[in-house]
């Protein structure tokens, strides 16, 4: 196991009655790219709050690169870069300028910031813009922008909420780009999301999250292999009888988890079969299915993706 | 500094550097205490003094502490307890300076303890050896880290927002211009009233000119001061950046007096371009340089103060528009609403029993309410710009005089109410300022 550049132990965060964080652990190991990703309302922006200072766990423990978030406040600010969901306008500024007011508040003396500024536009592609005011610029810009403003003290970690939230597809693409390449530089990025594509595309790890608690984390590889198994097969019929018939037959072999009515399309009954077995299993199913004399439509596996799996995570907690 | 790799930290206010500011700013804030346990002392000094049980005690107070001053006992008291209000307010925004790491933080520290010094040598001052003696060791530790200090980023942020663009000389092409015009009606209602005697109205029109301009200016300087600083803290809650800041290094003084520099200077610009407008009084005599100091003086204090109540409510409020309510509501009362009605009864009082011919042998009575007078007139700038001209004008009085009691016919000592003002306001400004440094941390950690 790599070191863990966030940690936190049963992290609790209570607004009067309201629980938004409920003994959150989390592991984040350093230099990975790790998602958080959970439905709105679960408690993502609460904890990176916390995580960046801004707000005091009722409870539990926190650390960023070894710096407790309630006894060394300072170091931890020194360690991170904090993009919150919301992108701060200060309406009567300059795209240099903004860069050139955070890195001063982060005790960058001045005669190297105008090289650190270049330095960062050119690094987000937005040195064309520099004089340009910073609410001129598109909300895809000034995403970029903000990412550049949370490097200009050279933080370990990234703390970006939603960070690709309400872009056009294209802005995402090339946020996308930047976060992978930013972790290729050596940065640990911690991101929320709702978005799965962006977490299957280039998060090395995931942490899913549900009502203030972490349903399930660890690295990718190891989530795909958990799910790897599993295997959701969608039979088509031709009428509720063979549907019944069918159900009858499946019902006992060894391996099928659950067996669900699905809409009817083009008057034809589906069915989804939750089958842990391998392809022989499979095999054997439709050869059990055809000896029972029912016509069989369709009978089709379907690709696990990780849309599924959160949706089976997050089965009857979803609020 | 310039180490800014991956997991090193850099150098910064919590290094053995910033220990150094800090230490500094500890002791400033002992020598602030040390002066304010001094100005208890002498207020029960005075009531004791006042009460003649102990004769004598003004002696003893003028050759303990004003060794060289030449005047009576009583106003040797109120020069130093007014000079360790002074010194009070001066050394806790020099302390904050430093926790801001403002640049100018040791260049203040120097010229407060050069005016100790010159006290020291000319009145024998000798709680000015407070001031040399912490402000020395003050210094000694800020040596240590100067390379520290430095131009407020948030200052120059604002500053640069604020100048840009057509808003910044639009509202002082406005504030000119409802100056002049206000001037220019002043002088033609008052140069057709006396047009008959003309050589000998000179004079008069050009006070009324100055008393004029001066009164608007205060006027506008009231309602424009708290507008720029009510909305200093809240805006940032409004536009969502303030989270960003606080999860940069700037630490909370910095931050606020860097918002109370950008709008006071600006202010301060409105109060500068003005002068040539007060000065239109010199054309018609009757008015001196005096005059126009002080007028400043009292323009450049109540902008301060008042700017200072808008920061403070704006730290306390989550809202921008209940601070400002706020804060002009603290205005009114503070300024007007207090002075109005207890110097009224005051006024009352005084006339109702010293007024007449058979006035009661009561000197302490009589001299309390004369204090009671002076203290609400300072609350008051526009009462306080008026006293002190017309004292400085009938009586060619700027500090000290003495008023002679109807009860028994003795003097005691007053003090024209612009040093009483420039005092009063100085420490309330520096206490809010103070407060609300410590209210935006405890929010912060609250939140």
């Amino acid at each position: 196991m790599t070191d863990l550049i966030i940690e936190t132990r049963d992290l609790v965060k209570k607004f009067g009655n309201f629980t938004a964080v409920n003994g959150l652990s989390l592991e984040v190991p350093a230099g990975s790219i790790y998602g958080f990703v959970g439905p709105n309302g679960a408690g993502k922006t609460t904890t990176m709050r916390m995580l960046t200072t801004l707000t005091r766990p009722t409870s539990g423990q926190a650390w960023v690169n070894g710096h407790s978030v309630t006894e060394e406040p300072r170091a931890v600010r020194r360690a991170i870069g904090y993009m919150p969901d919301e992108f701060g306008v200060y309406d009567d500024m300059r795209v240099w300028e903004y860069l050139d007011f955070f890195a001063a508040c982060y005790d960058i003396p001045e005669i190297e910031r105008k090289k650190l500024i270049d330095d960062l536009l050119a690094l987000v592609d937005l040195s064309h813009r520099r004089d340009d005011m910073v609410d001129k610029l598109s909300r895809g810009m000034k995403q970029r922008l903000s990412l550049a403003r949370t490097l200009a003290h050279d933080p370990s970690v990234l703390i970006l909420d939603e960070p690709a939230s309400g872009l056009d597809p294209r802005a995402r693409v090339e946020i996308r780009e930047l976060l992978v390449e930013l972790a290729r530089m050596g940065k640990t990025i911690f991101f929320s999301t709702h978005i799965l594509a962006d977490v299957s595309e280039i998060c090395s790890h995931i942490g899913i999250v549900e009502a203030g608690e972490i349903i399930a984390q660890g690295s990718m590889e190891d989530m795909r292999a958990q799910i790897q198994p599993h295997r959701e097969i969608t039979v088509t019929l031709r009428d509720q009888e063979a549907v019944e018939a069918v159900k009858a037959i499946v019902s006992g072999v060894e391996g099928v988890m659950g067996i669900a009515d699905l809409e009817p399309r083009a008057g034809r009954q589906r069915l989804r079969i939750d089958y842990t077995g391998d392809d022989e299993g499979v095999a054997d199913l439709n050869r059990r299915i055809s000896a029972a004399g029912i016509a069989i439509l369709g009978f089709a596996e379907e690709t696990k993706d990780l849309e599924s799996m959160f949706m089976r995570v997050t089965k009857g907690i979803v609020t | 500094m310039t180490e800014t790799s991956v997991g090193v930290p850099m150098s910064g206010t919590d290094g053995p550097a910033g220990a150094a500011l800090e230490g500094a700013a500890k002791v400033l804030r002992r020598a602030a205490n040390l002066h304010t346990a001094l100005a208890g002392l002498m207020l029960l000094v005075a009531v004791v003094a006042a009460s003649r049980l102990v004769p004598g005690l003004y002696d003893l107070v003028r050759s303990v502490f004003l060794a060289r001053y030449g005047g009576v006992g009583d106003a040797a008291l109120a020069i130093v307890i007014i000079f360790a209000l002074v010194n009070i307010s001066a050394l806790l925004v020099i302390m904050v300076s430093v926790l801001a790491r403002e640049i100018w933080a040791l260049p203040g520290l120097l010229l407060l303890m050069v005016v100790n010094l010159a006290v020291l040598l000319i009145m024998g001052y000798t709680p000015s050896l407070i001031t040399l003696v912490f402000g020395t060791w003050a210094m000694l530790r800020l040596l240590r880290a100067p390379n520290l200090l430095r131009i407020n980023p948030v200052m120059v942020r604002e500053l640069r927002g604020r100048m840009r663009g057509a808003r910044a000389f639009v509202v002082m092409t406005i504030y000119l211009a409802l100056m002049s015009g206000f001037a220019l009606l002043l002088y033609v209602v008052f140069s057709t009233a006396s047009s008959l005697n003309a050589s000998a109205a000179t004079g008069q029109i050009g006070r009324v000119l100055f008393a004029g301009v001066v009164g608007i200016e205060l006027l506008l300087i009231i309602f424009i001061a708290p507008s720029f600083t009510s909305g200093a803290i809240t805006g940032e809650r409004e536009r969502q950046t303030y989270d960003l800041l606080r999860t940069t290094l700037l630490a909370t003084p910095s931050f606020i007096t860097g918002k109370l520099e950008s709008s006071l200077g600006y202010i301060l610009l409105l109060l500068l371009a003005a002068i040539p407008l007060q000065s239109l009084a010199f054309l018609f005599g009757g008015v001196s340089e005096t005059e126009v100091i002080l007028a400043f003086l009292i323009l450049a204090l109540t902008a301060v103060t008042f700017g200072t109540f808008g920061i403070y409510f704006s730290a306390t409020q989550p809202r921008t528009l209940a601070a400002s309510v706020r804060t002009y509501g603290t205005i009114a009362a503070w300024a007007f609403v207090v002075p109005l009605v207890i110097g009224f009864i005051v006024n009352l009082v005084q006339t109702g029993i010293f007024g007449n011919a058979n006035a009661p042998n009561a000197p302490g009575l009589e001299a309390v309410l004369n204090y009671a007078n002076l203290l609400l007139t300072s609350t008051n700038p526009f009462a306080t710009a008026v006293q002190t001209q017309r004292l400085l004008v009938e009586q060619q009085v700027i500090g000290l005089y003495s008023v002679t009691l109807s009860s028994d016919g003795s003097t005691i000592p007053m003090i024209s109410p612009w040093v009483v003002f420039s005092t009063l306001y100085l420490t309330v400004a520096a206490t809010l300022i103070v407060l609300t440094i410590r209210q935006t941390q405890q929010v912060d950690v609250n939140s």
